[in-house]
């Protein structure tokens, strides 16, 4: 049988490419190669082939698939509207199903089970600021490069599970607040805690919320992904909007819709924190502050310029903190973090990196502004030393604090 | 030794693919119909591809040299087991001289790319297919491409001043030159359009033009499609030659803009897209006259799209209109008939007439300008007997444009897809001249063949008569 899954590629996403080839120049991976079983219309021709069954999934069908940084830019200009995502997705979860793989078993339970508990992250995390501290984490195997783009991680361990701020009587939202961003990029959710206070919103997360299951789904393990958001669906109840300030995730829950009407609820209420932010903004809640004359470079995540359609408004949160916004790379191509990619694939992801930190570089400032935490590590990897790369909303809260003044000079 | 195991030692594994899913992925470019691909070469080198040619020929395989893969009429499709040369790495950009307006470059340069990186010398390559954004200088001089500024630049033959070809018997020449007119036979003009049939483009000496320094673009709603044809009949008869005239029908309007959220007018009949460009004072007159035709003959809707931006969106509209189809059916065929201005209408209610007939779903988005039209029929290829039905009612719908002197193809090529029809504007002795030429560049038949001449082309000779 070609397709072994609950849930494989739908015959209906399949049919709907007419293999236009639009697709092909958005894609980082064809722009690379030239070839087309590295283009999205080539990988759904592969999938499709399998779908007939004219070919089975095999090694080469792995290849293919995996190859795919799953960056979702060719959905911005499939005209047919296509949910490649959602294809590469299933198809990475039959090759994962079919194809035997040396670290299956380490990387199903790094992803499916790790992540999403509270004890396994905080063991981890205390392993790796301990190494961090002594310059080991680096030197690590395969995962060590990715980590020269971390933060400094904070002991002893921060968390805002559980946590409510703001008056009981104001509008409320949810905080979502992930896995690894929860304790690795602590001041993302300090900023937006206190942007989404001086906006009037009281803010709650719930203490039982877990990963959001992108990094699983994106591996080809969809089983722990369904677990996994079927527990937030059952933690994040309500009407509330829920806010999220790492675009991957933001965009992952705005499909939880793949789960049923209940995720699909989750989904519509789901909000990036710049949108809700610039909301505020355009209304009135929050301030304009004055321009001071500085700049930032604002960089695209692809799970929010593509994921989610929103680009927008991180621009107008760096323009209301009272920057002159510098575009890195308009229409450019994926900067190669893409969760796991950079470990299958670390040829590809550094070339990706590369040419990002240098489209970065040459607009010649050295505050950078990136709203997806994968990016932000990844630019800081390629950048050189003296950049500051932050969440837009840390940039906004920043100049929240000092009051309107504009913008501070860059440490 | 196998010819893949000889591709193999001649550009390293990385660069040969044979595997049945990669077989399965190169089968097919936009066309309706796959192929059969022996293997998919990427070589980066005009050597390369000349030693690729040379072993080819050992192995006595058919070659079929490939871009991004946009065409529509399966040129870029072996329709027997075939070797496929891809010449996406060919991406140079060299010897810009911003003065003679010229550039040498790679056929696997995408289109909207070119003109991307001359933005900042105010230079442009002007055949702008509608698959600009993905399709490559090779396919744009393979099928001589046209696009909506082709009505008043002319389509790619006029910007090619010279090609190098690998020949099919592995040599290397350069056709055309870097003067305007060169002495001899015009081969340039011949290789250009000849559908990697004569051989395999590595290089061309484009033509850039110098973009206008004021654009406007117009977007206007009529009540019926009668009054839009009426109104571009009218624009050109005033004397105006418009960039751009762009018209598509309702079902097509409405496709589009559940994509790109332009504000189409989804209630108008049909919808025209005008671009006028110049000196700002022209373009201001132009516009305005341009509106005036519209709205004498019914237009209640005329936009002026006022940035960059929106007239960006508007263009992304008309460009994605055949992919927006598959939100119809899940496969579409494509027609390129080109039709004298003045029958447009005529043209399009048989065309509509005969799709009712046969019971197909018509989607019309086309030229209005050169009266290249785009008839579109969306369909579901798994239905059976279904192919053949679109096939049927493509052959009466390209009869009815020739039938008031038009002609099968304006930009696309005729390919493998609508190769068949060309005894319908081709007498047997024009089809026996083409496949002189054919056979004067390829003696073998292995570039390309099967491609835009009908197979006993060369009947003639066969039967020893001559004319």
């Amino acid at each position: 049988m070609a397709w072994i899954t609950e849930h494989p590629p739908r015959t209906v996403d399949l049919d709907s490419c007419v293999t236009c080839g639009l697709c092909l120049p958005m894609c980082p991976t064809f722009r690379l190669t030239g070839d087309e079983t590295a283009s999205p219309r080539g990988r759904l021709a592969a999938i499709t082939a399998v779908a007939d069954g004219r070919l089975t999934v095999d090694e080469r069908f792995d290849e293919i698939t995996s190859f795919c940084l799953q960056c979702r830019a060719c959905e911005t200009a499939c005209p047919s509207m296509l949910p490649y995502g959602e294809v590469i997705e299933s198809a990475r979860a039959e090759a994962v199903a079919q194809v035997p793989h040396p670290d299956q078993r380490l990387r199903r339970f790094a992803l499916g089970r790790a992540l999403a508990g509270p004890v396994t992250m905080r063991v981890a995390t205390l392993g790796a600021a301990a190494m961090q501290r002594i310059g080991a984490l680096e030197a690590l195997p395969v995962v060590g490069g990715a980590t020269a783009g971390l933060r400094p991680l904070p002991v002893p361990l921060p968390s805002a599970r559980g946590g409510a701020w703001g008056p009981r009587d104001a509008d409320r939202v949810t905080l979502f607040t992930g896995c690894v961003a929860d304790t690795w990029f602590t001041g993302i959710h300090t900023a937006t805690v206190e942007v989404l206070l001086a906006a009037g919103y009281r803010v709650e997360a719930p203490e039982d919320q877990t990963c959001c299951g992108a990094l699983a789904s994106h591996s080809g393990f969809g089983d722990d992904a369904a677990r996994m958001a079927r527990s937030n669906i059952a933690s994040l109840t309500g009407d509330d909007p829920i806010v999220v300030n790492v675009a991957g995730c933001g965009a992952h829950l705005k499909a939880y819709g793949r789960y049923g009407d209940d995720g699909g609820d989750l989904a519509a209420r789901t909000k990036d924190v710049t949108e809700i932010v610039a909301e505020a903004i355009e209304s009135g809640r929050l301030p304009m502050m004055s321009p001071a004359g500085e700049r930032v470079a604002v960089q695209d995540p692809c799970h929010l310029e593509h994921g989610q359609r929103i680009s927008r408004e991180p621009r107008i949160l760096l323009e209301a903190a009272g920057y002159e916004v510098v575009e890195a790379d308009p229409g450019g191509l994926c900067c190669g973090a893409a969760g796991l990619y950079q470990v299958d694939h670390p040829d590809t992801a550094e070339e990706l990196g590369r040419e990002k930190a240098d489209k970065v570089a040459a607009t010649g400032t050295t505050l950078v502004a990136s709203a997806n935490a994968g990016c932000e590590m990844q630019l800081r990897r390629y950048l050189d030393d003296g950049y500051e790369v932050l969440h837009p909303v840390e940039i906004y809260a920043r100049a929240l604090r000092r009051g309107g003044t504009g913008p501070a000079p860059s440490p | 030794m196998s010819l893949t195991s000889d591709l193999e030692r001649l550009l390293g594994p990385g660069r040969v693919r044979h595997h049945p899913l990669d077989v399965a992925v190169f089968a097919k470019d936009a066309g309706v119909v796959p192929g059969s691909v022996l293997a998919a070469v990427l070589p980066e080198t005009t050597q390369e591809v000349a030693a690729i040619v040379r072993l080819a020929n050992r192995h006595e395989v058919p070659i079929v040299p490939r871009g991004a893969g946009t065409g529509l009429a399966g040129g870029a499709v072996p329709t027997e087991p075939g070797l496929l040369v891809v010449l996406t790495r060919f991406t140079s950009i060299e010897d810009v001289d911003t003065v003679g307006r010229t550039a040498w470059v790679g056929p696997g340069v995408i289109n909207l790319d070119l003109s991307r990186a001359l933005t900042g010398e105010g230079l442009h390559f002007a055949p702008d297919p509608s698959s600009q954004s993905a399709c490559t200088i090779g396919g744009n001089v393979g099928t001589n491409a046209g696009g909506p500024h082709c009505l008043a630049d002319g389509t790619t033959v006029a910007h090619i001043y010279a090609a190098e070809l690998v020949t099919p018997s592995g040599d290397v020449v350069v056709v055309g030159g870097e003067a305007p007119d060169t002495p001899g036979l015009d081969l340039r003009a011949v290789v250009v359009g000849s559908e990697g049939t004569l051989g395999i483009v590595t290089r061309v000496l484009v033509r850039l033009m110098q973009s206008p320094p004021d654009v406007a673009t117009l977007l206007i709603g009529f009540p019926s499609v009668e009054s839009a044809a009426a109104t571009v009949s009218d624009v050109i008869a005033s004397g105006l030659i418009p960039a751009a005239l762009e018209m598509m029908d309702k079902r097509m309007v409405a496709a589009v803009e559940n994509f790109v959220h332009a504000g189409y007018p989804t209630d108008a009949a049909a919808v025209l897209l005008a671009e006028v460009t110049g000196p700002t004072s022209t373009v201001l007159a132009d516009t305005e006259r341009i509106a005036d035709i519209a709205r004498e003959h019914g237009a209640d809707d005329v936009r002026i799209a006022t940035d960059d931006d929106e007239r960006a969106l508007l263009w992304k509209g008309r460009k994605s209109a055949f992919g927006a189809v598959a939100q119809a059916a899940p496969d579409y065929y494509l027609h390129d008939t080109v039709v004298p201005r003045t029958r447009l209408v005529e043209v399009m209610n048989q065309i509509y007439e005969i799709g009712d007939r046969y019971g197909l779903m018509m989607l019309n988005v086309f030229h209005a300008g050169d009266g290249n039209l785009h008839p579109l029929v969306a369909f579901d290829a798994k239905e059976p007997g279904m192919l053949e039905r679109v096939q049927a009612a493509a052959k009466e719908m390209v009869k009815a444009s020739i039938e008031v002197g038009g002609s099968l193809s304006g930009e696309h090529g005729i390919g493998f897809e609508k190769r068949d029809l060309m005894p319908l504007v081709f007498s047997a002795v024009d089809l026996d001249a083409q496949a002189r030429v054919k056979e004067a560049f390829d003696p073998l038949g292995l570039m390309n063949p099967d491609k835009v001449l009908p197979s006993g082309s060369r009947c003639f000779d066969a039967a020893g008569v001559r004319l």
